[in-house]
């Protein structure tokens, strides 16, 4: 029996859920695949929080002072979990690092943290022309821009006049296989929109969307502000195709307000990608014999009123492991994981006294 | 730019800019309009949309849009469908169509748009009655002939139509070539009103038959009150 919380994943919902088991007093022992902490937001470079537009770098520094030399933890950067057996209490993971050296650890209770990855655009079903337009980009791309403060037409340089965001690039999509939602692509294209026109104050910003989905508060502190304050323009009607024009991109969709096809050009298109299960997830999930949903994220069965506990006794997730969430989700969950994996290690504490 | 495919090319882009301008210039403008996210329940509302191709969602959402060619599209075609009812006023973001409307018209109007020559035409005779006299229908309108859904006793009323008024109890009712007596220093007033806040001009552009009919009426009472000049 171990006294110990295994954390696999460095993001937002890793740093949470170990500093929260930290915190209850329990040991820690936590493997990130990358050299630093910070997981996806870090990786991608992301510039500014929806909604708070926080510098999202401060967010993450305040959440790696959470677990960084602390008593209760064990890091274990640049690792990744190779091995896996027992059940929960006692559960023994091998961890494996770059150099091919191996450890195992003994621990009692395992939190899932390993995320989303961004969809790739190379794989929609419409023709936007990612890999051939070099003025279509992602989201992430486009935060990239951002966070240097700029944001121009990669294929000159120069600033854009006319911007457009299409929505749910990679979700909501049957032939594609998902068919979620991916929950917070809306409210990160209006927040950019809102950077874009704060940038580049001549542009026109258009957002193409299905439906807008900014629930609760990101109504009033996204959706509102960005079209009457900033004039972006939310057109509902989803773009078909993109096409190279002169030196621009033709984009056709229909404009479904006005009840009329509609051909226009555009200087930067911003594909707004949705999330997928990481390969660090879909790995995890076969190593421990997590059941995953058909999308590949891992199964919470006892959702809505159980949002971490998995298929298996003494596995918990948190975060976009389990499907698409945004940041809220992700650090609530990470406590509740957090609380049922203590919890589980003392009620086996005590039936072991 | 625009999303609406080419329509009245013949004007200049910057001539349509004017007149887009020219309405967010008017103070009400901003407390019209704030954001569109096309719920529709200001269509749902419209007794407007029932009867014609008219949308006051369409309008919000172009105007929100600043997506001037689709704006003077609807400044000729679309915003004398409107019956002014402001029953769209229930938007839940506080925006206000028919209020948006009302400035859109008042532009078309001030700038002699053909599309509200063509709306105003019919009116020529109201216009004329509430400008010249201060009051709308008259006993006098009261004709057998044009008003038949009115009923069959309409004829024998209008035979003896100073009876009928003298009739009625007030002594400002005891009129038939106005709804009520008219007294002279309102009708001096009101006609300087006419003048002073831009109302003649705003029917010199649209109807000049009708300006100049109104103007030989006014100019004789506004001179004997010392209005010479205007």
């Amino acid at each position: 029996m171990s006294d110990a919380v295994l954390v696999i994943g460095g993001g937002p919902a890793g740093m949470e859920a170990a500093r929260s088991v930290a915190d209850l007093g329990s040991r820690v022992v936590m493997v990130e695949k990358r050299d630093r902490l910070g997981g996806t937001p870090d990786e991608a470079g992301y510039a500014a929080l929806t909604p708070s537009f926080e510098s999202a770098e401060e967010a993450l520094d305040r959440m790696r002072a959470g677990v960084v030399d602390r008593p209760e933890v064990t890091l274990h950067l640049g690792s990744t979990v190779v091995e896996a057996s027992g059940e929960a209490g006692s559960f023994s993971v091998t961890l494996q690092n770059a150099k091919g050296e191996r450890v195992t650890e003994e621990v009692g209770a395992v939190i899932l943290a390993t995320g989303f990855q961004h969809f790739d655009p190379g794989r929609e079903t419409q023709m936007y022309g990612y890999y051939e337009h070099e003025d279509v980009i992602t989201l992430v791309d486009a935060e990239k821009m951002l966070k240097a403060h700029e944001f121009v037409r990669p294929s000159t340089g120069e600033k854009p006049r006319n911007v457009a965001f299409i929505q749910c690039v990679g979700s909501r999509d049957r032939r594609i296989g998902n068919e979620y939602c991916s929950k917070v692509c809306c409210g990160i294209s209006s927040k950019q929109a809102i950077e874009v026109r704060r940038l580049v104050p001549d542009a026109k910003v258009y957002i193409f969307y299905i439906d807008m989905r900014m629930y609760g508060y990101w109504e009033n502190q996204i959706y509102w502000p960005a079209q009457e304050e900033y004039n972006v323009n939310y057109i509902r009607g989803i773009v078909t195709e993109v096409v190279k024009k002169g030196d621009r991109l033709l984009m056709k969709g229909e404009d479904t307000t006005m009840g009329r096809p509609m051909e226009v050009l555009m200087d930067v298109i911003v594909l707004a990608v949705g999330m997928e299960p990481s390969l660090g997830t879909r790995s995890i999930a076969s190593i421990f014999g997590v059941p995953q949903n058909k999308y590949g994220f891992i199964e919470v069965p006892g959702e809505p009123m159980d949002a971490v506990t998995t298929g298996v006794s003494g596995i918990y997730v948190a975060g976009a492991a389990a499907g698409p969430k945004d940041l809220e989700d992700t650090v609530s969950m990470a406590g509740a994981a957090a609380v049922k994996a203590v919890g589980l290690l003392r009620a086996k504490a005590k039936g072991a006294a | 730019m625009t999303l609406a495919p080419n329509s009245y090319t013949e004007i200049p882009y910057e001539e349509k800019k004017r007149l887009f301008d020219e309405m967010r210039a008017d103070p009400r403008y901003q407390d019209h309009l704030y954001g569109c996210y096309e719920c529709g329940i200001c269509v749902a509302a419209c007794p407007s949309a029932r009867f014609y191709d008219f949308s006051p969602r369409k309008i919000a959402q172009a105007l929100a849009r600043q997506d001037v060619e689709l704006i003077y599209e609807q400044l000729n075609d679309d915003i004398w469908n409107c019956s002014q009812c402001f029953s769209c006023t229930r938007c839940p973001r506080g925006n206000n169509p028919g209020g948006l409307i009302t400035v859109m018209r008042e532009v078309a109007v001030n700038n002699g748009l053909g599309s509200a020559r063509d709306a105003l035409e019919g009116y020529g005779r109201v216009v004329y009655k509430i400008m010249g006299t201060g009051t709308q229908v008259s006993p006098d309108m009261l004709q057998p002939n044009a008003f038949p859904d009115w009923g069959p006793h309409v004829k024998e009323i209008s035979d003896h139509l100073d009876v009928w008024r003298r009739a009625l109890p007030p002594e400002t009712l005891h009129t038939t070539t106005t709804a009520w007596q008219v007294d002279d220093r309102t009708i001096t007033e009101l006609y300087f009103i006419w003048h002073a806040t831009g109302v003649m001009e705003m029917i010199e552009e649209v109807d000049e038959g009708l300006y100049e009919i109104l103007n030989d009426v006014m100019e004789d009472v506004l001179e004997d009150a010392g209005f010479d000049d205007l």
